[in-house]
């Protein structure tokens, strides 16, 4: 009995650190995933900063404390279609805070023209870095 | 390089997107299915009053038919108004909002009842809208006209 009570003591350190370990590497995962989403590019509303087919990282924090400024590639929930999420660049935000937002490339884009104004509330996050291809891996501007 | 692309593909999709018929409107949708309703109308009044199996199934395709179409008069009349008009548009026309929930409702009336009365009257709303639409975009050419 004293035997099998020592061994189990003696793991006892060793199992609680990597528990510890193991909860906090989940935890910075979550959190990491929650924050950051990837997406694909599908369209060429934003070339040339996006290119149709590109992978990006979208920063869901980006505007808990700060709000979305002029020039921000942004995505958001399509005004007509809640469930669509499109990425455009914001042009300006009006008296209610409501943002109007463009393409890039206005010849092949629906954006603010067609569905007017976006609602702070519909702002996924800041679309922050392309990670492929890895030609153009860079921060997104 | 294409399976790492294929690895590292995200599941979700960011539209940068030009949908479809980019910018194209017509009330005319509206108009179309807004007649369906008014004749489905007609006939239900131009019905036998008896209660035949015959006559029972006639009365509710013509009252089925009226739904579908009173609904797409909704939907039609819903995109041009939150689609297609823009806040510049109501200095032109402040009485918009107006004009166009008033027309929904009247929709929303030929599905509740069954008097050819409201399909008159929401041709004639929609008659408005035509003119508002057209009238927006500067132009004079476009006649309103019933197909049926």
């Amino acid at each position: 009995m004293r035997g099998r009570g020592g061994s189990s003591r003696n793991l006892a350190a060793p199992v609680a650190f990597f528990a510890l370990l193991g909860g906090a590497a989940g935890a910075l995962a979550f959190t990491v995933r929650r924050r950051f989403m990837r997406y694909e590019v599908n369209g060429a509303s934003m070339v040339p900063a996006l290119d149709p087919g590109d992978y990006v990282i979208v920063d869901r924090t980006a505007y808990r404390r700060r709000l979305p400024r002029k020039g921000h590639v942004v995505l958001a929930h399509d005004p007509r279609d809640h469930a669509r999420e499109i990425v455009k660049r914001v042009d300006r935000s009006d008296l209610h805070g409501d943002l109007w937002l463009t393409g890039d490339n206005a010849g092949e884009s629906t954006a603010s023209e067609t569905f007017g104004a976006v609602p702070r509330g519909a702002i996924v996050g800041r679309v922050r870095w392309r990670y492929w291809p890895l030609r153009a891996l860079f921060r997104v501007r | 390089m294409n399976m790492i692309a294929r690895i590292l593909r995200p599941s979700r999709v960011a539209f940068a997107h030009c949908d479809g018929p980019c910018g194209v409107y017509d009330p005319a949708g509206a108009r179309i299915a807004a007649e369906a309703v008014l004749s489905m109308e007609k006939k239900l009044a131009a019905l036998p009053d008896d209660n035949t199996l015959a006559t029972a199934n006639t009365r509710s395709r013509f009252i089925q038919i009226k739904e579908q179409q009173a609904e797409i008069v909704k939907r039609e009349l819903d995109i041009i108004w939150h689609d297609y008009f823009k806040p510049e548009h109501l200095e032109k026309y402040p009485n918009l909002h107006d004009v166009f929930w008033k027309a929904t409702k009247l929709a929303s009336k030929n599905k509740t009842e069954s008097d050819p009365a409201n399909g008159e009257a929401l041709m004639t709303a929609i008659e408005e809208i035509h003119n508002m639409y057209w009238g927006s975009k500067n132009r004079t050419d476009v006649p309103f006209y019933r197909a049926g």
